[in-house]
C-alpha cells in the first residue's frame, strides 16, 4: 500500500514536472539589454524599469494570448562587448525579439540583427535606423533625433514674432549620438529661414562650458540647440545663466528630464525640452495604468518610453502569435502592420510600414517653469520621403 | 624528448622557431585542436556556440593586433597609444572597399593593412625626435585625430551612421556564420603570427631590438634609426589594419564608437600582461584580456542570480576586480605571462632534478 502511494506520488510528480515543462516551453523568450550600472545608468534604470513593469503587468493579466513572456534583464553596463556576448547567447536561446538600449549596443548589433532576423527595439533614436533598406530589424517608438530637432525648430519659428531672421547656434558633443541629427536639422533650419551662427562642442562629460557660452553670447544667438545628456545640458544652462545669456535653449530628448531641475536649479527656467512621451502625471488615458502599477510614485520621463516600447512589442507579439508566427520575421511583419497604434496618449500614434520604420513625425514640446515640466504643444511634421534615414 | 642541456651543432639549428621534435608535435596538436574546436559536438550540439564562439573569434583577431603593437612597443621600444585608431583605419578601409566600392573582401584585407601601414608611418614620423612619454603623447594625438576623421569624413566613413559591411564570400559561398568566418580569421592569424616570429630572426628584427636596447649604439653599428623606426611603425600598423578589418567584418558594421582610446589601452595592457618583446606573450595577453572580463561576468552573474540584492554591487565591482587583478599581475609577474610560461616549461624540462 505504502509502495503504491509512493509510486502514485512519483507519477503525479512526473506529470506535474512534464506539465511545468510544457508551460515553460510555451513561454515567449525575449531578450532585454539594459544599462543599470554603466555610464548611462541614470537614464537607463528608469527606462529598463518601464520595460520590465509593463511585462510584469501583461504576464499578470493573461500574458500574450495566454502565453507568458520570459524576459530576463541583462545589465551590460554600456559595454558593447558584453552586449554582443549576451546577444549571441540570446540568439542561441532563440529569442523572438530584443529590447535594447543606447547608441553603443544598437550600433554594435545592427550588423547582426538583419542576418539573424531578430527585431530590436532600441532607445537609440538615430534616424538611420528608420530606413528598412539599411536596418530592416531595428525599431523604436519615438520620432528619430533629426525629426525631433526639426519639430523643435518649427516650434521656435512659429513663435518668432520679429521681422529679422532668428539666430541659432548648435551645441553638441563630438560623438555619433550628438552629430547624428545636425545635418538634417541645419538643412531644415535654413529652409525655415534661420540664421545659423555655427557650432559649439560640449562633451558629454564636460564639467564647465564657459568658453563655449562666451562664444554664444558674443554671437548674440537668439536660440541654441543642446544635443547631449542631462548632465551636460545642465552644465550648459548653468554657465549660460552665470554669463547672463539671453539665449533660449532647446534641449533634445536625452538632455532634459526631471534631473535637469535637480542639477540645473533655477537655470532650467524657460528651457524648452523635446519629449516623445507624456510626463508622469499628465492627463492622458494611458497614464492611469502607469499610476496604478507604480502606486502613484513619480517616475522619470524615460520610464514612460520604456513602458511604451514594451507595449508596442507586446502588441506585435499578440499579432504574430495569432498568425502562428512567433519568431523574429513574424514579429517584424507584425510590427510593420502597425497603423496609428494608440498608446493611450502616452506617445503620438505609432505606424510602421515595410519601407518606413519612422514611428511618427511628431515631438512634444515642454517648457521648464519653476521646477516643473509644463506641456506646450505637440508639433506634427509631414512624413516626407526624403527625410527617411536622415 | 628533450635532452638535459642544449646540444646544438649548427647556427641554423639554434635559429629554428620550433626547436625540438616534441614542440613540433605539440604545435601540430594545437593546430588540429584549433581547427576542430568550433565543430566539436557534444550530444548533437556544438560544444562552442553563441558567445563562446564569438569570444574565440575575438581572441584570434586581438592576437593579430597585439602581435602588431608588440613589434612596435615590445621589440622596437616605441610606445604607441594609437593602436585603437589604427584598427579603425583598417576597418574603415576594408569597409569602404567592400561596401562602397563593391570590391571583394580579399582585396579589402590587404588594402586595409597597406593603408593603415601608410597612416602608421605618417604618425610615426615624430618618433625620430621623440622618445618614451613624449612619443606616447604624440601617438595619443594620432588616436584623437583619427577618431575625429572617422566621425567627420562622412563621404568615406559614413560619419555618425557608420557603414554596414558584408562578410567575405568565395565563389558563391558566404562566410556568414561565426563558425565559418572563424576559419578565415584563423588562417590569417596563423600566417601573420608566423611571419612576425620569423621577422624577429632576420636582420630587420635584430635591428628593431638594437634600436630598443640602445639607440645610440644601434646608430653607431650602422642601423638607420629613422628607417627602422618608421618600418616598425609601418609593420605594426599593417597588423593593426588587418586585425581591424577582420573585426569590422566580424561585426558586419563599422562605426567610430568601436575604436576609441579605451581600445588602445586594452591593447597596450595585452602586451604588458602577456610580455613585452614576445610573440607568444602577445597571444597570451590577448587571451587573458578578452577572457577575464567574461569569466568575471560569469562569476558576478552567478552571484547576482543567488543574491539578487547585491547583484548591482557585484556587477559594479567587476571593473574594480578587473583592475585589481591586473595590478596584482604586474606586481607578481612583471615580465608577463610569457615569462611564467617559460618558467613552467623549464620546471618540467628539468623535473625532478631542478637546481
Amino acid at each position: 500500500m505504502g509502495r503504491k502511494m509512493i509510486r502514485m506520488a512519483a507519477v503525479a510528480a512526473c506529470t506535474m514536472f512534464l506539465f511545468a515543462g510544457f508551460a515553460l516551453a510555451a513561454d515567449i523568450k525575449v531578450g532585454h539589454l539594459a544599462d543599470l550600472t554603466g555610464p548611462t545608468s541614470s537614464v537607463g534604470n528608469p527606462y529598463a524599469k518601464g520595460v520590465q513593469d509593463y511585462k510584469e503587468y501583461v504576464n499578470a493579466h493573461g500574458g500574450i494570448n495566454g502565453k507568458k513572456i520570459d524576459m530576463q534583464m541583462f545589465d551590460y553596463a554600456y559595454d558593447k562587448n558584453k552586449a554582443i556576448n549576451q546577444y549571441k547567447a540570446y540568439v542561441e536561446e532563440k529569442v523572438v525579439a530584443v529590447q535594447g538600449w543606447g547608441t553603443g549596443d544598437t550600433e554594435a548589433l545592427t550588423g547582426f540583427l538583419a542576418a539573424d532576423k531578430i527585431p530590436y527595439l532600441s532607445a537609440s533614436y538615430s534616424a538611420h535606423l528608420t530606413d528598412p533598406a539599411k536596418a530592416p530589424y531595428n525599431f523604436f517608438i519615438a520620432a528619430d533625433y533629426s525629426t525631433q530637432l526639426r519639430a523643435g525648430l518649427k516650434y521656435i519659428k512659429d513663435g518668432w514674432k520679429e521681422k529679422r531672421a532668428p539666430k541659432i547656434v548648435f551645441i553638441y558633443p563630438n560623438h555619433p549620438y550628438g552629430i547624428a541629427p545636425i545635418r538634417g536639422g541645419k538643412e531644415y533650419a535654413k529652409e525655415l529661414g534661420f540664421e545659423i551662427l555655427g557650432d559649439e562642442d560640449v562633451g558629454l562629460k564636460a564639467i564647465e562650458a564657459n568658453s563655449q557660452m562666451l562664444s554664444v553670447k558674443n554671437k548674440n544667438a537668439d536660440f541654441a540647440w543642446i544635443g547631449g545628456t542631462t548632465p551636460s545640458a545642465a552644465v550648459i544652462i548653468k554657465d549660460a545663466k552665470k554669463l547672463g545669456l539671453k539665449t533660449k535653449f532647446l534641449v533634445n530628448i536625452w538632455g532634459n528630464d526631471e534631473d535637469l531641475i535637480k542639477i540645473g536649479g533655477a537655470a532650467a527656467d524657460g528651457v524648452l525640452g523635446l519629449q516623445a512621451a507624456a510626463v508622469y502625471g499628465d492627463d492622458v488615458p494611458g497614464m492611469k495604468l502607469i499610476k496604478e502599477v507604480t502606486k502613484n510614485e513619480h517616475q522619470n520621463t524615460h520610464y514612460i518610453r520604456g513602458w511604451v516600447s514594451m507595449m508596442v512589442l507586446c502588441e506585435a507579439l499578440k499579432i504574430a502569435d495569432k498568425k502562428g508566427q512567433l519568431n523574429g520575421p513574424g514579429v517584424k511583419d507584425a510590427l510593420e502592420t502597425f497603423k496609428d497604434f494608440d498608446t493611450g496618449g502616452l506617445t503620438s500614434k505609432i505606424t510602421y510600414t515595410p519601407t518606413d520604420h519612422r514611428p511618427n513625425m511628431s515631438a512634444k514640446i515642454y517648457e521648464y517653469q519653476k521646477g516643473k515640466l509644463v506641456y506646450k504643444t505637440t508639433i506634427e511634421l509631414p512624413r516626407k520621403a526624403e527625410w527617411l534615414g536622415l | 624528448m628533450h635532452y638535459c642541456g642544449d646540444f646544438r651543432t649548427t647556427y641554423r639549428k639554434d635559429m629554428e622557431i620550433f626547436q625540438t621534435p616534441f614542440i613540433k608535435v605539440c604545435m601540430a596538436v594545437f593546430l588540429v585542436f584549433l581547427l576542430v574546436l568550433p565543430v566539436l559536438k557534444l550530444k548533437g550540439e556544438y560544444l562552442l556556440k553563441g558567445a563562446y564562439l564569438w569570444i574565440l573569434l575575438q581572441i584570434l583577431i586581438a592576437s593579430i593586433g597585439a602581435v602588431g603593437i608588440n613589434i612596435l612597443t615590445g621589440y622596437t621600444g616605441q610606445i604607441s597609444l594609437g593602436q585603437g585608431a589604427f584598427l579603425g583605419v583598417g576597418a574603415y578601409t576594408s569597409a569602404y572597399i567592400t561596401a562602397k566600392l563593391g570590391l571583394s573582401f580579399w582585396v579589402g584585407i590587404p588594402a586595409a593593412g597597406l593603408v593603415t601601414a601608410m597612416a602608421g608611418m605618417v604618425f610615426g614620423i615624430p618618433s625620430l625626435r621623440l622618445k618614451g612619454l613624449y612619443l606616447a603623447i604624440a601617438t595619443l594625438a594620432s588616436q584623437f585625430i583619427l577618431e575625429w576623421i572617422f566621425l567627420r569624413w562622412e563621404s568615406v566613413t559614413g560619419g555618425s551612421y557608420g557603414i554596414t559591411i558584408p562578410r567575405p564570400s568565395i565563389a558563391g559561398y558566404t562566410f556568414s556564420t561565426d563558425r565559418s568566418y572563424y576559419y578565415i580569421v584563423l588562417a590569417v592569424a596563423i600566417v601573420m603570427i608566423l611571419f612576425a616570429a620569423n621577422l624577429m630572426r632576420t636582420r630587420t628584427g635584430r635591428a628593431f631590438m638594437a634600436v630598443r636596447d640602445h639607440y645610440i649604439s644601434a646608430e653607431i653599428m650602422g642601423i638607420n634609426l629613422f628607417k627602422y623606426r618608421l618600418l616598425s611603425f609601418g609593420i605594426s600598423s599593417f597588423y593593426a589594419g588587418v586585425a581591424g578589418a577582420l573585426f569590422g567584418h566580424s561585426l558586419k558594421y563599422v562605426s567610430s564608437e568601436q575604436f576609441n582610446i579605451g581600445v588602445s589601452i586594452v591593447y597596450l595592457a595585452m602586451i604588458i600582461i602577456g610580455g613585452l618583446g614576445s610573440i607568444i606573450g602577445s597571444i597570451f595577453g590577448a587571451v587573458f584580456m578578452i577572457l577575464l572580463p567574461k569569466l568575471l561576468s560569469v562569476v558576478t552573474e552567478a552571484v547576482a542570480a543567488d543574491y539578487a540584492n547585491i547583484a548591482k554591487l557585484a556587477i559594479s565591482f567587476e571593473h574594480g576586480i578587473f583592475g585589481l587583478i591586473i595590478i596584482l599581475f604586474l606586481i607578481f609577474e612583471p615580465d608577463g605571462l610569457a615569462h611564467r610560461w617559460k618558467m613552467v616549461k623549464a620546471y618540467w624540462k628539468l623535473y625532478p632534478f631542478s637546481y
